[in-house]
């Protein structure tokens, strides 16, 4: 069953990945947006799949939720229509195609031949070492947080507050002495 | 936790809040003295971090004092200085921000200094992602100029997507072995369960040396180098050229040699780093050839000096590595220098065309004679820092000859011939100094009047100075610093 479902939502988060850049249908980068929600969600049923119910919740949450609201507003406030009359560049889309196959094949195959290796019972017991450290449970995680990895999280508000100021300065009017240009 | 010990990165996080705040209450035709602030402080800070820090207190979790970070603090420190002093003599062209360019400098200086100590994955992606961050703003800082946004732009989308392989490469990493601290990460090998994923696990480490070579701009992740450089502000193209290219280089030994050193043992890690080292010197060394942008040019002959740089690191070992450290101090200097003096030459000019060095040894002598000088040691030559970098690199780089690096003769001689390629196109810039024929395409002569250098840049580019001919002459105390702070880097190897 579990079996099941995960390749039921890993083969959804892919082929809504894909069709969120390479879509054949639409070039509407609203539709586009609407299948990065479809990723999403699906790539939270996984987080569910792996027991870290904190972390689907939030995945849906924060980037279904509240993101994805943002992309929607830029997207609506900007002129898509270029955007859509926009074709494929047969260029590059021949060289990401070619990227993502050789980064794919490197991946699976190197997977594929550590399992290979790998005696069953090792692997067995590496899963269970996940299962039992349940560190994606609210509790432990946020105990992680502010014990272990405090100078890191202390570090990530250092860098909202860079992001803030860049936004601003960014976005800012233009000054009187930038106008006389 | 014991906050003495990143006494250095809160008190630079602070003189960037401190700068932040400050300009509310600073007219604006002071608000560029507020630099002089932020040197002060700078200084200060790292004075004290220098003489309280003390080696025996441990470590905090994901965070060690060894000698290669206040090595590497102490380039940064010195590398964020000169450029706020660049950025001073800057700051007639920047219409609005001038603080906030000094506070992100700042916040940019903290993620360096991070990253030198960063000893697991997460605090190495924090650290990298705050330097990026901080230069996503920077670069398109000029926003009403375009090629300051494309610059930006071209930026955000490219280190965007280094990060997201490198946290695939984490990703991979931690799922392999459970844990994200290097020296459990490179014990979890040691044990049956662990040396099965052996495999996954050099994968994963891989891609993070991949995301990390984004910020050196090697191939296969230079592609970004020119544009960006050219459209960033000359300020900002210094600091990355600088602190960001070195805040890579540490990182990469970290994870070379503390998280993954069964890496080491891989027959195909020199080769692919040498394939990697001698493509990125003939590109850069080439491209460069044809280049007429101060800045563009400088943009290449880094990609070049990358891959020296990579040079150093295919050996993989001590001397490698205090060859590399000892390449960066000398380039630091010759690398600012000239940057400042094209930042003070093309504002009165309006142009980066390299016609408009055109008589700059009437105009201003001092500043000619120490492009001569920086170029002179960009490229290598003898009394001068960047020739006994080069020379070192070389040199640790012979002494692997006879090991088993089958590509390395041929890595000399490409490294020989980027050597010798760099020759024109550095002394293209000098020969334009002396005898250039102005703006050709204006026809008329290049103009003589005097040009005078602002304080700010003047006091750096003495500091340059001292610093090329000190280190070229008297390179001692910096190559022993190099090795104290390398001699247990790669210890576990022969």
């Amino acid at each position: 069953m579990q079996d099941t479902l995960f390749y039921i939502f890993s083969a959804l988060t892919l082929l809504c990945g894909i069709l969120v850049v390479f879509n054949p249908f639409s070039r509407n980068p609203v539709t586009s947006a609407m299948f990065l929600v479809l990723t999403i969600i699906s790539m939270s049923g996984l987080f569910v799949l792996l027991k870290a119910f904190f972390l689907a919740a939030v995945q849906i949450l924060v980037y279904a939720g509240a993101v994805i609201v943002l992309f929607l507003f830029v997207i609506m406030l900007l002129d898509v229509k270029e955007e859509e009359r926009r074709r494929f560049q047969k260029f590059g889309t021949f060289m990401g195609l070619i990227s993502v196959i050789g980064l794919a094949a490197i991946i699976i195959n190197t997977t594929n031949q550590t399992f290979t290796i790998a005696n069953q019972s090792e692997v067995q017991s590496i899963k269970e070492t996940f299962n039992q450290s349940g560190a994606a449970e609210t509790k432990p995680l946020g105990k992680l947080l502010f014990t272990e990895y405090v100078l890191p999280f202390e570090i990530v508000s250092l860098l909202l507050l860079v992001a803030m100021v860049g936004c601003i300065l960014l976005s800012k009017r233009n000054t009187s002495k930038e106008e006389a240009k | 936790m014991d906050i003495s010990l990143i006494s250095l990165e809160v008190g630079v996080a602070l003189i960037g809040i401190i700068i932040l705040l400050t300009d509310l209450w600073t007219p604006a035709e002071n608000k560029a003295r507020l630099g002089w602030i932020a040197i002060g402080g700078l200084i200060t800070v790292f004075c004290y971090n220098f003489s309280t820090f003390d080696q025996a207190t441990a470590g905090i979790n994901g965070y060690s004092k060894d000698g290669l970070a206040v090595y590497f603090q102490g380039f940064f420190v010195m590398a964020a200085i000169l450029v706020i002093l660049l950025t001073m003599s800057y700051a007639s062209r920047v219409s609005s921000g001038i603080s906030e360019l000094y506070a992100l400098i700042c916040f940019a200086l903290v993620g360096m200094c991070f990253a030198a100590g960063a000893s697991n994955f997460i605090m190495l992606f924090v650290a990298v992602e705050l330097i990026t961050t901080s230069f996503y703003v920077l670069t398109s800082f000029e926003r009403h100029r375009l090629r300051s946004l494309e610059a930006g732009i071209k930026y955000l989308i490219m280190g965007a997507t280094s990060s997201a392989i490198m946290v695939f490469g984490i990703a991979l990493i931690y799922g392999t072995t459970g844990t994200l601290d290097f020296n459990e990460v490179s014990r979890s090998l040691l044990t049956p369960a662990g040396l099965s994923m052996q495999l996954l696990l050099h994968l994963g480490a891989l891609m993070v040396l991949g995301g990390l070579i984004f910020k050196l701009g090697a191939i296969p992740f230079q592609l970004w180098v020119p544009d960006v450089y050219q459209g960033a502000p000359i300020p900002v193209t210094a600091f990355l050229s600088s602190g960001s290219k070195a805040a890579g280089i540490v990182l990469i030994f970290r994870t070379l040699a503390e998280a993954c050193p069964s890496l080491l043992d891989q027959e195909w890690l020199p080769k692919l780093l040498s394939i990697t080292a001698g493509i990125t010197i003939l590109y850069g060394s080439l491209c460069a050839l044809r280049q007429r942008n101060l800045k563009r040019l400088l943009g290449y002959s880094s990609i070049a000096s990358a891959g020296y740089i990579l040079l150093g690191i295919v050996c993989l070992d001590n001397i490698g590595s205090q060859a590399v450290l000892f390449y960066l101090s000398g380039y630091l200097f010759g690398i600012l220098a000239a940057f400042t003096i094209i930042s003070v030459v093309s504002e009165e000019s309006g142009d980066e065309d390299i016609s408009i060095l055109a008589n700059l040894h009437q105009r201003s002598p001092f500043m000619a004679t120490i492009l001569t000088l920086a170029i002179a040691s960009l490229a290598g030559i003898p009394p001068l820092a960047g020739f006994l970098g080069k020379f070192a690199l070389l040199r640790s780089a012979f002494g692997k000859l006879n090991d088993q690096h089958s590509s390395m003769p041929w890595l000399i001689g490409i490294a020989m011939l980027g050597i010798v390629i760099s020759l024109y196109y550095y002394f293209k810039i000098i020969r334009e100094i002396y005898w250039g024929p102005g703006l050709y395409w204006k026809e008329k002569k290049p103009s003589a009047e005097p040009l005078c250098c602002p304080r700010a840049a003047e006091i750096a580019l003495l500091i340059c100075l001292f610093a090329l001919i000190g280190l070229g002459l008297y390179p001692e105390p910096i190559l022993s610093l190099a090795g104290e702070a390398t001699n247990n880097l790669f210890s576990s190897r022969p």
